[in-house]
């Protein structure tokens, strides 16, 4: 008995001893392991490139970068110091600026995945076409984030292969801008090849890569006539740039019949129909999400606060569509409201003077309760509290319609095009037999009026290099400073390819 | 007469107990001449003593009474009643004896200051004794005399000895050459005794927490406290098991030098913060780890499984020489706990009943005038360039606001004081203890229940706990002991805490059709509805349990085996309705139901040898090997969006079926270690530790799995040296000095592999799972909004290691009336565990590394005395004091940890914590060269009084109008702005100090522990936002330089306005006691406990004590606990 229990003592060392692995077995993670072996697995992981786009830090940077730079707005004063400086052009700061900083940061983590898609999918097994459509995908998604990173920093550095350990995050800066189009219009055109045309929200199809082509050569063509440093280095033809840019933009204007233009204003903003025909690429948010980035608060910073309430806004025809207040982040300056003409519903409709309660009175209004006018493109009435389904018009088809325009010159069809804007905005037509020179300027005046907060008016201001010239707060500033934001200092400091 | 029967360590060096100072001076006033040395108090005590026909028993009386001498004796041995004339002057103890047994047949031996009386014909010369075979007898018994079974008695150096039996009783033949006899028991101080030629003895075992001769737990066994080498502090459950609490740590609070507890939340169950000797890890655990019986069980900070009354006592192993036992979980250093064990042979009950009352120490803050509460909100509006509120309008938002002219016309009708709503009256808590303990010279056991309620002081804010624990030791064989030991703890708590009690008191609670009264849809802060209406209840059980098999296979060659097992489950079980809560109605309902579950298995094997070499070499050693693995799993079912909101979260399944939302995970680590201890004494004045441990852990990288952990200290007790001896100061002079490496592996596994994140895409109008590279590490920004990417592995990730070097010095003077334990320590953390920035465009944030390092250096003085020391009357006093020198010495790679240079002074840093929004700022450094935590922000100088100072000052836009903070341009370049940023406090303490009194008188005791925490300072983010404060603020009329002007929508700077001191003293107890015998076997103790009794501060918050980071948001009052306690023990 005695020995029995001194066996089993040391047995029970001895088992003891045996059991140790130290080896982890990674319980509820995926890795390259387990992952991209399927359709559905290719499926996630291309999903996951897009969903890189709808996190707050990239989706509100549309507006931090492209609206809130420019002549559009200004930030109310206790907002963050970042943003202040953004609209201030306090260009000493912009290295260490957070949300330039994130902006730069989520478009490589959308290539990254991206990336990864483009890397593993091939070697999975399964249905050819299946396969190509995320392929396509992939490099649209790729080109679209190099074009984000283009017409922001310039010059930036290149990954074309997914990161996987600490040696990889290293990346050399690109040589010149060729570099960086290069990849964009290649990826562009392996995209326009593999997809079809096909409209789901949120995610891009052929005719969205055709967009997205179109605009990239548009901005080199603009860019490179106005002389914008860089731009005016690179060893592309002007005029092949505007070809380009034309004929991209009308292949989707012309060689698809499932976009197209909608006839009312309000209805393209109507936030319960992502599929209208204007929408060419959207970016997808939704109020059952959980977490913001899933779904968004947009609407929030452009509606004022009204002391927590409900508020109603007059939709034209005696009907009303309720929201919630907001924050009074983007404030519309006076001065770009005077752009519009009298009769623009763009200024007297989409931006909006007045508010009412549930009966259709008035609370407040402006001058007076409400601090600014603000837009109403982004109003969801189905709000649930904080989230809101509204989301950023990527790519709308009048955006395109326009491009098409300013690059083609003023043809008969380009003059349809503007003014068949411009009469759905209720203002009259342009002028006929304008030069090549001022029609483009008209489309460009257009544009800004047009596509006002929907994260445009910074490319177009630059393009033309008129940042400084129009933004009051960048007046002085040197052309680099005003046409690219500079690389974050983090990424300077810690990229050992550079 | 008594028998008095006590025994002595003649081997030893005299031990005693503080205030026989007291004594020896009575002794001078009757008249006794006295030479006393510690050592030889026998030989240099003179007496004189003038008895004339008295019997021996007076003369025993007279000499026990009037010197420090005990007799010991057998009543059948001595005729007590003889009578003897005694008259002697300047005698020495010898010559008293002589005349005073003159005649009768007996022989004495005399240590020190125990007399030892005998048979004559028993007393034989050591040289005969030595050259035959004897049998020695005895008897032994506890200090209460009844027989004690089960004790081990053992010819010391010799594997000869026996166990006494049911009587007490032992029998022993005793080999060549036996010199002392060793007398061992579970919870008893371990007695050596000199046989001497004696062939009889009468024991007294005592326990072992009694005097300084006291066994200290070290890890992996036990050590007599003299014998120490490292630096431990041991707290007894008698200082600490009168407070009533739920966890051991917010108890030892104060206790030990070099130990820091913060309770900075008061919330029923709330946990602690504890720290040893300083923050030594930046992004690791900071917490000690905390062994209870031998079991390691992970971060201290809530033991709640362990009810303070079942605890003997706590140890405190800080220097690296003592942690390092427990190798890479010791740099925090180490909190063992010990839980009482069955003593004696009697079967004891003893029922502990504490009722606690609760209430606030200070008044509430709340505005009670609403006059004035409307002039001020609406002079602030007016300020900021809002339209005022109280204008008898309906605000933008639907509510109502009556204007200051119908408040102060008593127009309006409501005046509601929410405190008297929110909070209890006086709230009452109980604490219930029955404890059943028994053994015999085979089994022991020993069986304790708890039942704990703690009643918060907000409503319906309560946590209960039950608690089982149940000790059983048999002894298969005389060398093989099995342990088996469970403990069971149950808990509810149902929090409503964070309630409104600071709500506008203009509005009624209810509006007039008996609804809540709310201000809009918005209104989130009803106290009452959220109360009606929130669940928020998790239910714990916790299972601690092992099995404990010791089997001395020579009786100095012990093998130790154990299997520890932990369990705990919690499930927590909330619903916000869709009105009321701000989550409920973002969500229409959102209810939940959070299940976690941990297992801890724990198997060590360890050797214990020990032995005594030519009496002089004394050698102790210990090896060990252990494994352990633990494992969480956890999951959590969500849903929103219901129909019926009846079910609350009963029934999930009701929620909308496109937003369940669902998660789960598991984490499992293991540790594999093998540890090494040496301990070795020459002669008892030379003392030297050696311990290793190498342990390997699954967290680390596949290059880094294994770390070495050695540690080393010497000790030379000064006082058992000759010339020190003869010097007739030091009861003990010891010196002590240790050095070695501990580690640090407190982060979450799977840290090193590849993994991929996985989210929810909107995918054309339906949620899909997407996965790839890049997963959420963590979130920054503001409010957390900014996500954090990782995933990317790192092969080499390794432990933070710990050097510690420590010098001590322990001395006892005036007969151990004065105890001094003074050390010294540096600490260095290196190699810390941090997440390093990668390049933005690799589409990652964060990956783990090792990478800076932290300085900790400090000291710790306790000073023990025993002022007055009589039977009747004792005074003791103790006073801690500590203090510790934190700094960062590095934060690695400037770009890699994306440190910021101070413009200034070119100081490294990177902002610790969270930001805070009233500020926008991070107002936490970590700063290289700067303790952890210290404050960054401008600098003020009072108020702007006009616009032209404003100017002068260099503020700009509306910073340089007459009533806001006037920031100082520090860099003098004419503009206040970022760079006029500076190191504007620190909120670690300078230094900490507690005092403990304790008076007994006769039956009667006092103790006052007084806490105090010295030169910290607190960022008191509610200067200017509290009743009391907002009618100083400045105005043109009251150009106050002490408070800024009213202003909603203020942009406020972080500066060295929002901090105070936080300098506190407290009386953190107060507890009067009464103790008797009710009858002849029930002893019984009353007693009434004040825990907060009061607070002095400057500090104008309710509360200094605050987290690390010094951050004071408001909350309530300290909360003062009365407590009223019986013990009764049968």
């Amino acid at each position: 008995m005695k020995n029995k229990v001194l066996n089993i003592i040391l047995l029970m060392g001895i088992i003891l001893f045996s059991a140790c692995e130290l080896n982890e077995e990674p319980y509820g993670f995926y890795s390259e392991d387990n992952f991209y072996k399927s359709a559905a697995d290719a499926e996630a992981a291309i999903t996951y490139a897009y969903d890189a786009l709808t996190f707050l830090e990239y989706s509100r940077g549309v507006y931090i970068l492209g609206d809130l730079s420019t002549d559009e707005c200004f930030p109310k004063t206790d907002q963050a110091g970042d943003q202040q400086d953004i609209n201030n052009w306090k260009v000493a700061n912009f290295t260490t600026n957070r949300g330039l900083m994130n902006y730069f940061k989520y478009a490589y983590i959308a290539i990254n995945r991206s990336n990864a898609v483009l890397e593993n999918i091939t070697q999975a097994n399964f249905d050819e076409n299946q396969k190509n459509i995320f392929m396509g995908e992939a490099y649209f998604l790729r080109a679209w984030n190099y074009f984000n990173l283009v017409k922001n920093f310039g010059l930036v550095p290149v990954h074309k292969s997914l990161v996987k350990t600490l040696d990889q995050t290293a990346a050399p800066m690109a040589e010149n801008l060729d570099e960086i189009y290069n990849l964009i219009f290649s990826d562009c055109k392996k995209a326009i090849e593999l997809l079809e045309i096909n409209q789901r929200t949120g995610r891009a199809d052929k005719v969205a890569a055709q967009s997205l082509a179109a605009k990239a050569y548009l901005h080199i063509a603009s860019s490179k006539s106005a002389n914008a440093p860089l731009y005016s280095d690179m060893g592309k033809d002007i005029e092949i740039m505007y070809d380009s840019a034309a004929y991209f933009a009308d292949q989707v204007i012309n060689n698809q019949s499932l976009y197209g233009f909608q006839d009312d204003l309000l209805d393209i903003f109507d936030v319960e129909n992502p599929k209208g025909s204007e929408h060419i690429f959207l970016m997808s948010m939704d109020r059952s999400g959980t977490i913001e980035g899933d779904y968004s608060k947009i609407s929030k910073l452009f509606i004022p606060y009204i002391a927590g309430g409900d508020i109603f806004l007059d939709n034209g025809d005696g009907t009303y569509t309720k929201s919630h207040d907001g924050w009074s982040v983007y404030q519309t300056k006076e001065s770009f409201y005077e752009k519009f003409e009298g009769a623009d519903k763009r200024g007297n409709l989409l931006l909006v003077d007045k508010v009412y309660d549930a009966q259709g009175n008035v609370i407040s209004q402006y001058p007076g309760g409400l601090p600014y006018r603000f837009s109403r493109k982004y109003v969801d009435p189905l709000f649930e509290a904080d989230k809101t389904s509204t989301k950023p018009f990527l790519i709308r088809f009048s955006d395109i319609a326009l491009i098409y325009a300013e690059a083609v010159g003023p043809t008969a069809e380009a003059y349809e095009i503007v003014n068949f804007i411009r009469s759905r905005a209720g203002v009259g037509n342009l002028p006929p037999d304008l030069g090549l020179n001022s029609f483009r300027e008209r489309v460009w005046e257009e544009r800004g009026l047009e596509l006002m907060y929907e994260g445009n008016r910074l490319y177009d201001l630059r393009r033309f290099n008129r940042v400084s010239e129009l933004v009051e707060e960048a007046s002085g500033l040197s052309d680099q400073e005003t046409l690219f934001y500079p690389i974050p200092k983090v990424e300077i400091d810690l990229n050992q390819g550079l | 007469m008594k028998i008095i029967c006590l025994t002595g360590f003649p081997d030893r060096e005299t031990k005693k107990k503080w205030g026989r100072i007291m004594r020896l001076t009575l002794f001078l006033m009757v008249g006794f001449l006295l030479t006393a040395s510690a050592s030889s108090y026998s030989q240099n005590t003179r007496l004189n003593i003038k008895l004339k026909n008295g019997t021996v028993t007076e003369l025993m009386k007279y000499v026990e009474d009037n010197s420090e001498f005990v007799f010991l004796y057998k009543n059948e041995d001595l005729d007590l009643e003889k009578k003897v004339d005694v008259e002697l002057e300047n005698a020495t103890i010898q010559q008293v004896l002589d005349a005073g047994f003159k005649g009768q047949n007996v022989g004495w031996d005399v240590y020190d200051r125990q007399i030892v009386i005998h048979k004559a014909d028993r007393l034989l010369l050591p040289g005969q004794a030595a050259q035959q075979q004897r049998t020695v007898t005895g008897v032994v018994t506890d200090q209460s005399g009844l027989p004690l079974p089960g004790v081990t008695v053992v010819v010391t150096g010799t594997t000869t000895g026996t166990v006494t039996n049911a009587d007490g009783n032992f029998s022993l033949a005793l080999p060549d050459g036996a010199e002392t006899l060793q007398f061992s028991f579970v919870g008893m101080k371990t007695q050596d005794l000199s046989i001497n030629g004696r062939t009889t003895f009468t024991i007294v075992m005592e326990e072992e927490t009694i005097g300084i001769e006291e066994v200290v737990a070290i890890g992996y066994g036990t050590q007599r406290r003299s014998d120490i080498t490292g630096s431990v502090t041991k707290v007894t459950s008698k200082e600490i098991q009168e407070i009533p609490s739920n966890s051991v740590e917010s108890i030892l609070q104060g206790r030990a030098a070099g130990l820091q507890v913060i309770t900075s939340s008061q919330e029923p169950g709330a946990s602690s913060i504890v720290r040893i000797r300083g923050n030594s890890s930046l992004r690791a655990s900071n917490s000690p780890l905390i062994v209870v019986d031998g079991f390691p069980l992970g971060d201290a900070g809530n033991l709640k499984q362990i009810n303070p009354a079942d605890i003997e006592s706590v140890e405190i192993l800080k220097d690296a020489s003592s942690s390092a036992i427990y190798g890479s979980r010791g740099a925090n250093g180490v909190i063992i706990v010990t839980t009482r064990k069955a003593k004696t042979g009697k079967t004891t009950i003893s029922v502990m009943q504490q009722t606690t009352l609760s209430q606030f120490t200070s008044e509430l803050n709340l505005w009670r005038d609403p006059v004035l509460m409307a002039q001020l909100n609406n002079e602030s509006r007016r300020n900021g360039g809002f339209d005022p509120l109280y204008v008898g309008a309906v605000s933008p938002a639907g509510t109502y606001y009556p204007s200051v002219e119908e408040l102060l016309n008593n127009e309006w009708p409501h005046n509601t004081r929410w405190d008297d709503i929110v909070f209890r009256e006086l709230p009452i808590s109980n604490n219930t203890t029955l404890k059943i303990s028994s053994s015999n010279e085979k089994t022991s056991f020993n069986l304790s229940g708890n039942y704990f309620t703690d009643k918060g002081v907000y409503i319906e804010d309560d946590y209960s706990k039950l608690n089982y624990k149940l000790d059983v030791s048999h002894n298969i064989y005389e060398n093989l002991k099995i342990t088996f030991s469970n403990i069971l703890t149950s808990g509810i708590r149902n929090s409503n805490g964070g309630l409104a009690y600071w709500r506008n008191p203009i509005w009624p609670v209810y509006d007039e059709n008996g609804d809540y009264f709310l201000t809009s849809n918005n209104d989130f802060g009803h106290p009452v509805a959220i109360t009606d209406n929130q669940l928020n209840k998790s239910k714990t059980l916790d299972v601690l349990s092992y099995i404990d098999i010791e089997y001395s296979i020579l009786p100095n060659l012990v093998l130790t085996s154990r299997m520890n097992y932990k369990y705990g489950n919690s499930i927590s079980d909330q619903y916000s309705p869709k009105k009321y809560t701000q989550t409920g109605t973002f969500n229409n309902g959102h209810g939940s139901i959070n299940n976690w579950a941990g297992n801890v298995f724990v198997s060590e094997t360890f050797v214990n040898y020990s032995k005594l070499f030519r009496n002089v070499h004394s050698l102790n050693a210990m090896a060990g090997y252990s494994y352990q693995t633990d494992k969480t799993r956890t999951s959590y079912l969500g849903a929103v969006d219901f129909v019926n909101e009846a079910l609350r979260n009963e029934n999930l399944a009701t929620g909308n079926p496109e937003s369940f939302q669902i998660s789960n995970g598991l984490s499992q680590t293991e540790l594999v270690s093998g540890y090494f201890r040496l301990n070795y004494s020459y002669n008892n004045k030379y003392l030297l530790t050696f311990t290793s441990r190498a342990d390997g852990s699954s967290k680390f990288g596949e290059n880094n799995k294994w770390a070495y952990f050695p540690s080393g200290a010497i000790s030379w007790k000064v006082h058992e040296e000759d010339f020190i001896q003869q010097l007739n100061i030091f009861d003990e002079l010891k010196l002590r000095a240790s050095y070695g490496i501990s580690g640090q592996q407190g982060i979450s596994p799977y840290q090193t592999l590849s993994r991929y994140g996985t989210s929810k895409y909107f995918n054309n109008g339906n949620w899909v799972t997407s996965i790839g590279p890049g997963l959420e590490v963590g979130r920054t920004g503001q409010d957390g909004i900014e996500v954090l990417w990782g995933g990317i592995p790192n092969p080499d990730l390794k432990w933070e290691t710990t050097a510690q070097l420590d010098l001590g010095l322990d001395f006892s003077v005036f007969n151990d009336r004065l105890n001094i334990i003074f050390d010294y320590y540096e600490k260095l953390t290196n190699d810390l565990l941090q997440e390093r920035i990668l390049p933005p465009s690799s589409g990652y944030d964060r990956m783990w590394v090792n990478n800076g390092s932290i300085e900790n250096k400090g000291i710790e003085l306790t000073i023990n005395s025993g002022i007055i020391h009589s039977k009747d009357f004792q005074f003791n006093t103790s006073l801690i004091y500590y203090r510790n020198r934190n700094k960062v010495t590095s934060l690695g790679n400037v770009e890699e940890s994306g440190l910021q240079t101070d413009p200034n002074t070119g100081m490294l840093f990177t902002p610790y914590g969270n930001s805070i929004e009233m500020f926008r700022e991070f107002p936490n450094l970590l700063a290289v060269g700067q303790p952890v935590n210290v404050f960054y922000g401008y600098v003020t100088d009072g108020i702007v009084q006009t616009l032209e100072e404003g100017v002068g000052a260099g503020l700009e836009g509306d910073f340089a109008l007459p009533g806001e903070f006037k920031y100082v341009d520090i860099n003098n370049d004419g503009y206040v702005d970022d760079n006029d940023r500076t190191i504007i406090g620190n909120p670690n303490p300078d230094f900490m100090a507690s005092l403990n009194l304790n008076v007994v008188y006769k039956k009667f005791d006092i103790t006052a522990f007084f806490n105090g925490v010295f030169g910290n300072d607190v960022l008191n983010m509610k200067s200017f936002d509290q009743p009391s404060n907002q009618p100083l603020r400045w105005t043109p009329d009251n150009p106050t330089n002490d408070y800024p002007s009213l202003k909603g929508g203020r942009q406020t700077k972080f500066s060295d306005w929002w901090l105070e001191d936080g300098s506190f003293v407290r009386i953190q107890n107060l507890n009067l006691g009464y103790t008797t015998d009710i009858a002849s076997n029930i002893s019984g103790r009353l007693f009434l406990n004040a825990s907060n009794l009061y607070t002095f501060t400057k500090f104008d918050g309710y509360d200094p004590e605050v987290g690390t980071n010094g951050r004071y948001g408001g909350g309530y009052p300290r909360i003062r606990r009365l407590t009223l306690g019986l013990n009764l023990t049968f």
